[in-house]
């Protein structure tokens, strides 16, 4: 357990000194902030812009707290996804083909060990990111729109944590035997594709980590989130996915 | 009781076979030179001893028993040694010690005598990206020896290194094979010759040769004549007739110049020089000496 905390603890430092750990959060706060900004100043940009048929304006009609506040979570599902996947691609790769990993694997630490420290350090990130991100839009949302509940939006907040920690761990799973923009690509590619899935079939894959988003959005706009489904489904996603990366890195080839 | 002992040690990668069933013992506080031209299986059985890789078939025994963890007790520094630019070579040598299992405090101490070791104190702060290959070589050494290892593997610790760089490790070397058993990989035969008790000589996956590096000086010194004569054609007859003299054992003999490994030295200089005077050959060199161990090595790599 030492020796994890050992190579956490030298991943939280690669983060820190590769400036990583500034500059994710910094995205998801300007990404969360945007979202109640631009909502609540629509009306003002569309007539600054000038063309706007008459009438228009009339129509719009200012979202709720919770609305605004579960399309928010839906700006991360997208580039906040995108800057997670794209963090998480050479954290295995690139000390695979630097051949740092020679060195690590020599000394008696376990595979899941360095995998293990690696996706908390990922997850440490996440959750300062989607943390500062969501506290952010909260704030302005309530200045600008309303109250909110506090306890909804964390359960929430939450269950898209989740859902973006298994493209994070996607990612940290094809890390493990590809390089690491093809690691990036199937990682957003494979949560692209169980989205697209689940959104063809809601009926019979509401059991999948995919569901999550949806059932992010209905706790926060509604109250209720439904079943446990999504959430154990996407936990067992994330075990086997750590389990298959321990596995591929112990047998794979080293850099000649 | 060898402290590590090898059988039949095989590594097939597909239709290639790197590896192709070695053994060998190796005794505490020995340093052994894995000898080879690249491409001799050295870095595989090096890996495969490390730990790094599976072998295809044979036994790894590591102080009597197999089958068990011992990397804890193995210090290893690979060809090119890469490490996280980013850290201070302190914050490195604290990393690996860390990851053998030492304490938080003990790590700290431990890396900061094996900096002082190999050299690197001063320099400790400053971040890798700005070491030399010298000193990168050398803050391998730092965190290979930092746990105070039984047995160190050194994989071509001085190739890529320029002739001072090469001499600072040498030294070190020099030094830490009085507290630790080593077995480095080479294909230089001067570096293994200069600091090694054995000698491994790999070729093609297999060992061609293996034993003390005094044993081997004595057994492959044999007596060797190296002769020269002028071009003219009574010289080149001559020289031709000199091979099937029976105190000549083997031979080479290329257009004017003859070596010929003879068994007994004194008639064979005996008789070269009389008839080359009687004969009035134009004898131009004449060398009585002993062969060396870089003629073995050539022999072995069939250059």
């Amino acid at each position: 357990m030492r020796k994890v905390w050992t190579l956490y603890h030298k991943e939280m430092l690669e983060a820190l000194r590769s400036y990583k750990l500034i500059w994710v959060p910094v995205v998801f706060m300007i990404l969360g902030i945007m979202q109640p900004l631009t909502t609540y100043y629509m009306p003002e940009i569309l007539k600054a812009s000038g063309n706007v048929p008459p009438g228009m304006l009339e129509g719009y009609e200012m979202p709720g707290a919770a609305v605004v506040m579960a399309q928010t979570l839906g700006q991360y599902g997208t580039i906040g996804m995108l800057i997670l996947v794209l963090g998480v691609m050479n954290s295995l790769a690139g000390e695979r083909s630097g051949g740092t990993i020679e060195m690590l694997m020599v000394k008696p630490v376990a595979p899941a060990a360095i995998v293990s420290a690696k996706w908390a350090a990922q997850l440490t990130t996440l959750i300062v990111a989607l943390g500062l991100g969501v506290a952010g839009a909260a704030y302005y949302t309530e200045q600008l729109m309303g109250p909110l509940s506090w306890g909804r939006l964390c359960a929430g907040a939450g269950l898209y944590g989740l859902w973006l920690l298994c493209a994070v761990s996607l990612t940290l799973l094809f890390s493990a035997w590809l390089r690491g923009p093809a690691a990036a690509f199937l990682g957003l590619g494979s949560a692209a594709a169980m989205s697209l899935a689940h959104s063809l079939l809601p009926s019979q894959l509401g059991w999948t980590p995919a569901a999550l988003t949806a059932q992010s959005a209905a706790i926060i706009t509604e109250g209720r989130g439904g079943t446990w489904g999504p959430a154990c489904s996407a936990g067992v996603l994330i075990v086997v996915c750590l389990a298959a990366a321990s596995l591929l890195i112990r047998r794979n080839k080293l850099p000649d | 009781m060898p402290l590590l002992q090898v059988a039949n040690l095989r590594k097939v990668y597909g239709e290639h076979t790197s590896v192709d069933g070695i053994s060998f013992d190796i005794e505490a506080g020995k340093c052994v030179a894995l000898l080879g031209p690249n491409g001799a299986g050295k870095t595989t059985t090096l890996r495969m001893l490390a730990g790094l890789l599976q072998p295809s078939s044979g036994l790894i025994s590591f102080d009597g028993g197999s089958g068990v963890d011992y990397r804890s007790l193995l210090g290893y520094l690979p060809q090119s040694p890469a490490f996280y630019s980013w850290m201070s070579g302190q914050e490195y040598v604290v990393f690996a010690a860390k990851l053998c299992g030492i304490s938080s405090s003990e790590a700290g101490r431990l890396a900061a005598d094996a900096l002082e070791h190999v050299g690197l104190k001063d320099v400790s702060r400053r971040k890798i990206a700005g070491y030399s290959g010298g000193m990168k070589q050398r803050l391998g050494l730092a965190q290979a020896l930092v746990h105070r290892p039984r047995l160190l593997l050194l994989d071509e610790p001085v190739s890529a290194l320029d002739p001072i760089g090469r001499r600072e490790v040498m030294e070190l070397l020099r030094g830490i094979r009085e507290e630790t058993t080593i077995i480095f990989s080479t294909h230089v035969l001067h570096d293994a010759e200069e600091i090694c008790d054995d000698i491994i000589l790999m070729n093609h996956g297999l060992i061609a040769e293996q034993g003390t590096l005094s044993r081997l000086r004595s057994q492959y010194s044999l007596p060797v004549i190296r002769l020269s004569t002028g071009m003219d054609e009574k010289a080149l007859g001559w020289l031709q007739d000199l091979a099937h003299r029976s105190f000549v054992e083997q031979s080479v003999i290329y257009s004017g110049s003859a070596t010929l490994n003879v068994s007994d030295m004194e008639l064979a200089r005996r008789t070269i020089l009389q008839e080359a005077a009687s004969l009035d050959i134009s004898l131009l060199q004449f060398e009585a000496g002993s062969s060396t161990l870089e003629d073995l090595f050539m022999k072995v790599v069939g250059a």
